[in-house]
Formats: structure tokens, sequence, C-alpha cells
């Protein structure tokens, strides 16, 4: 697997948005450049009236309403929701025609009266009262603030969403430093301590202290170890939810059987961590309140949804408001996934997540 | 003995170099990617080629990879892995990948000199090499069941199949328990013989048929 399969692809590059502005950047370009050639012919051939104004006169003309057109399609599109939308796409037509207006009383010769004053002050009015009317709306009409919510709940979930996957990316990068930085140096330290070790072959009693140092720190490495697994384990980038599951697998007291075969596409990163957290509570949670109970641990996608199921036949009763299974239910709640946690007394301990993917 | 090595951290690279010379292993050409691995294994023929599990570009397991591409095209060299932390899945993908001369050893264990030493020579001479840690998983997976398949099996007796595990010889064996290597020889047939498996003289494939007995009981 190659690196770009294992992380979400990057949103796609922005041709989209490059496309109308250079669009109109051209259009400008050759606009003036058909200005300039008129001019210099008018220049060449020494006609009286200055006819190239009339050319100026169209390519600006034509150049305010693409632009106009192109600051109202951003505009619209860059607004939080529907409503605000059409009242900044109002906003840019409404300034469009006002350039235009105001364009055209420059051609017509400038000073005298300033008649582009009514329109503008109409359409002023105009945007006025469509921003206010919409305002208004949204207060009394039931759908139009059901709309308005919707709206800030996808922007919301949104944002939340980065806020999780950057906060599991700076988990990461502490990995990744731990691994590189700390963790390397302790290594590096091993081996020195090694290679004095041997060169105290013929002194046994500083060599023994030598040994000692290294156990030490070859502790620390194993400490640093387990905190890295903790925070971000690389089987877990590395391989996938399934490897990862069967290493908390491997790693727990009690028997504890994982059933990934309905795992049959990669979740997405952010959806493999919160997932591999779950099984790691949840097994954390079986070996101290279940010892010895066997744990069945299954993984599958269904549609769009990983379903991420932990069940032990120990005593049951857990608590739900206890402080793991709550940090789980955060975890899981966060990407818009469901928890369900069921524990009957005596009829051992069902946890199950539903995580969209 | 001639190996090479493929170590993106410099302070690790060339640690390890001064370790191997000062033990008389020759290190012929070193790397700093998968790619650059694959390179130096084809043009030198080393005995060992010693790599680190999370290399460049991707510094995931381009390591691993690497190295399972390099047994495939060289058989003949052995590979023994450096990681600072084991996987019981990237030691079935390596023991998976061919025949004899693979080891998969933590980083820190480059600190007892002469077990390291040894380890390389063993890897060097088509044997195994796996690192306590692995084979301490895979055996207390092992007995998570309902039946312990271990349980015939006295203190000694787990002490040595632990190190039979990790691909050591009957006299390193003997070295590491300091008992005579008959007394060993004598275990290794009580566990052959208490597990069920066919008995064999080859380390390595003792090493397979261990592994494979306590994969297949957990």
């Amino acid at each position: 697997m190659e690196a770009a399969e294992t992380t979400p692809t990057e949103a796609p590059p922005a041709r989209r948005r490059v496309g109308p502005a250079a669009a109109l950047e051209l259009h400008a370009g050759l606009g003036a450049l058909a200005g300039l050639v008129c001019t210099l012919l008018w220049g060449v051939t020494d006609s009286a009236s200055f006819w190239p104004l009339w050319v100026w006169f169209g390519i600006v003309l034509s150049l305010a309403l693409h632009a106009g057109c192109w600051l109202a399609w951003g505009w619209w599109r860059g607004a939080r929701d529907r409503r605000r939308g059409a009242v900044a796409a109002h906003a840019a037509v409404s300034l469009t025609v006002v350039a235009v207006l105001a364009i055209v009383w420059v051609a017509s010769g400038p000073g005298g009266e300033f008649w582009p004053l009514i329109p503008i002050a109409c359409l002023v009015g105009l945007l006025a009262g469509h921003a206010t009317l919409g305002e208004l709306w949204v207060r009394f009409d039931g759908r139009a603030r059901e709309h308005a919510l919707t709206d800030r709940v996808d922007e919301l979930t949104r944002s939340r969403r980065g806020v999780v996957e950057a906060q599991a990316e700076e988990l990461r990068r502490v990995e990744r430093d731990l691994h590189d930085g700390a963790q390397s140096r302790l290594v590096a330290l091993t081996m020195q301590l090694g290679l004095a070790e041997a060169e105290l072959a013929d002194r046994p009693e500083a060599a023994a202290k030598v040994r000692a140092a290294r156990a030490e720190a070859g502790a620390a490495i194993a400490e640093l170890r387990d905190l890295a697994r903790g925070i971000s384990p690389p089987v877990l980038a590395d391989r996938g939810l399934a490897a990862a599951a069967q290493s908390l697998a491997d790693r727990s007291p009690g028997p504890v059987e994982v059933d990934a075969s309905g795992l049959d596409r990669r979740p997405p990163p952010i959806v493999e961590s919160a997932a591999y957290f779950v099984v790691a509570e949840a097994l954390t949670n079986a070996a101290k309140h279940a010892p010895g109970a066997a744990v069945t641990v299954t993984l599958a996608v269904d549609g769009e949804t990983l379903r991420v199921a932990i069940r032990d036949d120990g005593p049951g009763g857990a608590d739900p408001a206890g402080s793991g299974l709550t940090g789980l239910r955060g975890r899981v709640e966060a990407l818009d996934g469901a928890l369900r946690i069921d524990s009957p007394p005596g009829a051992g301990t069902a946890i199950e997540a539903g995580l969209p993917c | 003995m001639r190996v090479v090595i493929a170590e993106d951290q410099a302070l690790l690279r060339e640690g390890l170099v001064a370790l191997l010379a000062a033990n008389e292993i020759e290190v012929v050409a070193q790397a700093e990617d998968g790619d650059g691995l694959l390179r130096i294994v084809a043009g030198h023929e080393p005995d060992v080629a010693i790599v680190d599990v999370r290399l460049p570009p991707s510094f995931t397991d381009e390591g691993i990879r690497a190295a399972i591409t390099a047994r495939e095209r060289h058989p003949e060299t052995g590979v023994l892995i450096l990681s600072q932390y084991v996987e019981p899945v990237y030691t079935a993908e390596l023991l998976a990948a061919g025949s004899a001369g693979v080891g998969y050893l933590l980083k820190e264990r480059v600190g007892d000199v002469p077990a390291f030493v040894d380890a390389i020579r063993r890897v060097a001479d088509g044997g195994t090499a796996l690192d306590r840690e692995v084979v301490a998983q895979v055996m207390s997976a092992s007995r998570r069941g309902p039946d312990d398949p271990l349980a015939a099996l006295t203190p000694r007796e787990e002490e040595v199949l632990a190190l039979m595990a990790e691909g050591r010889t009957n006299a390193a064996i003997a070295r590491a328990l300091v008992v005579t290597q008959g007394a060993v020889e004598k275990h290794v047939t009580a566990i052959f013989s208490k597990l069920d498996l066919p008995a064999s003289d080859d380390d390595h494939r003792r090493v397979l048929a261990v592994l494979a007995f306590m994969r297949s009981a957990s």
C-alpha cells in the first residue's frame, strides 16, 4: 500500500477557482490590447473624432458585466447559507449595475447632473429591503428557520470534523517526533553503552555498572514505546484497523477473538482511529471488570457505516456513565457516530459503535 | 562477513557501522531508503542486509516492503529488520516471504553487542533471529484460550521453547541457560513430543513449526 492510499486524498486541486479568475484576466488583457490597437490606429489615421472612445466604452462595459457575474458567483458560493448567498449575489448584481451606470455617465461626458443617483438609490433600497425581508422571514417562517438551522448544523459538523482530524494529525506528528527524537536517541545511547561494556570486559565491576545503565535506558525505551502506542499506534497507520485490533487482542490478558471479515475496505484514518480507541477502551474495561471472560470483536463495513462490536460473556452491569465509556461516546459522537452499551447484570456486556465512513 | 545497512537516521547508522566494525563485520554499503536498499543489495550481494522498518518516503513500513522484495530477488542474502516497535503481523509477513535467513529485532537489542552479533551471524547462516518480545507475545497469545496448549511443559521447557522460537541453536540455548547442550537436546525432544510436532534438525524449520503451533493455538 502506498502512503497515498492510507491517508485521505487532499481536496482536489482548486482548478475551478483559478478558472474564472483567469478568464477575467484574459478578458481584461485582450480588451486592453484591442483598445490600444484601436487607439494606435486612430493616431495613425488621424480622424476627427476620438472614435476609439466607443471601443473603450464597449470593452469596459463588457469587463464590468463579466466582473459582476464573477463577483456574484463568488459571493454566492462563499456565503454561509442559501439566504445570505442570495443577498450577496443581489449585492454583487447591484454593484455591477451601479458600475455600468457610472461608466455610461462618464462616457456620455462627465459634468452635468449625476442622473444615475436615482437608480442607485432605488438599487440600494431594493438590496436593503431584500436583506431585511430575508431576516424577518427567517424569524417568522418555520421552514425558513429550519433551513437556516440545517445549514448551520452542516457548517458545525464540518468544522467539528476538521477539529478532530487536526487533533489526530497532531497526535501522529507527536508519535513521529517521539520515534525520531527521544526514542532514537535512547537507542543510540544503548548502542554506545553496549560498546563501552564490551571494552570493559577486563573490569567486570565497571562492566556491570554499564550494563545496569543500559538496562535503565532499555526501560525508558519500552515506556516511550507504550506511550507512543497509546497515542498513535504505528500498526494502525501502516496496516489498518484489522491488524491493529488483532494487535490489541494479542496484548490483552484474556482470550480475545477478532473477526474483521466484514471489513472490505479501509475506512478514512480518522474513523479507523476512533474505532481503534473504542476497541482499546472496551478491551481494557473487559480486562478490568470481566477478567478471563471470552471477548469477541467484530469489525464490518455496512454500506456507509463502520460497525464495531465488542462483546464479552462476563458479569455485565457496566456503568455507562463510567469515565472510560463516556470518553468512548465522545470520540464516536464527535464523528457523528452512535454508541450503544448493553450490559444487563449477569448477562455480559456488548458495546456497539456505528461510524459513518 | 559483509553486510549492508538501510537506515535513514544518521546517528543510528553511524553507531551501527562503528559497532559492527568493532566486531569484524564489514559494512560494504549504506542506504537511506527502500530503493537504495534494493540497489545496494543487488550491487554488493552481501551476506546480510540490516534494515530499519521505517524508511523514507512514507516513513511507515517502507523497510519491511523493501526487505521482502530483497528476499525475493536475492534469496542468498539474509535480512535482519530493526524496529523501534515489534508487531506480530510483520513477523508473519517476513517469515512468509521466503526461506531462511530472516530476523526481526527491536532496535535496542543492538546494545547487547554479543547477542546482536550472534543474531547477525545466525541470519547470515540462513537461520532465524526473532526478538524475544515477539516470541513472548505470540506465546502468551497462544495460551489465552480455554485450553493452554503449553500446559504440559515444565517451566524449563517453556524457556527452551521461547529460545527455540527466537531461532537460537541448541548450543546458544545451552549458553543462555547455563546448562549442557545435551540437557538442551533432551528438553527439545521432550517439547516436540509433548506438543506432537515433527522433530527437525534444521533450526529455521523448527522456528516455523513452533510459531505455527503457537499461532494455531491462539
